[in-house]
């Protein structure tokens, strides 16, 4: 990793490609929704170009547009629009006893995105990057925050969920 | 660990996403990443939709002086991919098709119509376009230089802060 910064938005986002197509892949599942996402990440870094390329550390850097990618993925997550058959429920669809159960869990996984896009700021990427199957070390250095920062996130956003996510599961089934 | 989401299992969701992520992370497909770029650049250079509308009667009569009217037939380029970028548009009637190039074959991004503005991202300085525009029928649009549009623009308080960003923040290089 250079030591200086990235003097231009296009050479940071070449260099941090392949985490951010992990990371949206790994949240989104498939090859469309990730290219969309990869695609309005760049852009939101070129127009964000004025605060990221004064950040002092290409670490800082690139955790700035892990963030960004992050964020684009939970958008696509949360506000299916007319994504919503592909929200993502990955298994096996034989695995799969009806349709119904199908459609019940694409209502409660988006239930489940929105619990998590909600979350304040750190505590949501935290949460993303162990969604995306990042390990805790990982997820500090790719956030540049400490391991211990991670673990409380965690630990916090865990009880958080739990509580959130059964009550909108509960109100939901009516 | 189980496929199936932990609907009674409240606790557990966090371990399934994580089980989830880890396993498709484990076969992540080739993605281009010169491709994103060029297919972000070319959004962008599609412009902003709805720029007449947040106009206030003065700003568009302001621009309709400092720009002259065009009319293009259906089937003809507004601008194309690759060419210098020394003008910004306002469609007032028709619809054009923002499409690239792709190894030859056409790749469809996106249309505007009456009341976008497009190829904005020539007003960076000696920047080119980077995707082409065709009319799909007869098209009438507003040209100005991009010289004029910067001046426009740059006091222009009715213009939303995120396209004037666009129009500054920019970097200069093509994909």
């Amino acid at each position: 990793m250079p030591q200086a910064p990235y003097s231009d938005a296009e050479s940071l986002f070449r260099a941090v490609h392949t985490e951010l197509m992990r990371v949206a892949y790994a949240l989104l599942g498939n090859h469309a929704d990730t290219e969309d996402a990869a695609q309005d990440s760049f852009f939101k870094l070129v127009t964000a170009w004025h605060r990221v390329g004064g950040l002092p550390t290409p670490g800082e850097q690139r955790a700035y547009l892990v963030r960004i990618v992050i964020n684009e993925a939970l958008h696509i997550l949360r506000y299916p629009h007319k994504r919503w058959e592909r929200l993502g429920v990955d298994a096996d669809p034989a695995s799969w006893e009806s349709l119904d159960e199908q459609v019940q869990a694409k209502a409660d996984l988006r239930l489940l995105w929105k619990a998590i896009g909600e979350l304040p700021g750190m505590r949501r990427d935290v949460v993303a990057l162990r969604a995306a199957g990042y390990e805790y070390g990982e997820i500090a250095e790719s956030l540049g925050v400490k391991v211990s920062t991670v673990r409380s996130h965690i630990s916090y956003a865990r009880k958080q969920l739990s509580r959130t996510v059964a009550r909108d599961w509960e109100r939901a089934r009516g | 660990m189980s496929r199936r989401m932990p609907a009674d299992r409240h606790g557990d969701l966090l371990d399934w996403l994580y089980e989830r992520g880890k396993r498709r992370a484990a076969g992540v497909p080739e993605f281009d990443v010169e491709r994103t770029i060029s297919r972000a650049y070319a959004a962008r250079d599609a412009g902003a939709v709805n720029f007449w509308s947040v106009l206030s009667p003065a700003e568009r009569s302001a621009f309709e002086s400092a720009a002259r009217i065009q009319v293009f037939a259906p089937g003809t380029a507004l601008m194309r991919e690759g060419e210098q970028a020394d003008e910004v548009m306002v469609i007032l009637d028709g619809w054009a098709k923002v499409c690239l190039d792709e190894d030859g074959r056409e790749r469809f991004i996106t249309e505007r119509g009456p009341g976008d503005l497009i190829g904005e991202r020539g007003t960076v300085p000696g920047n080119v376009r980077s995707a082409t525009m065709i009319a799909r029928g007869t098209v009438r649009a507003l040209v100005m230089t991009t010289e004029d549009y910067t001046a426009f623009i740059a006091d222009c308080p009715g213009v939303p802060d995120l396209v004037k960003k666009q129009t500054y923040d920019r970097p200069t290089g093509r994909p």
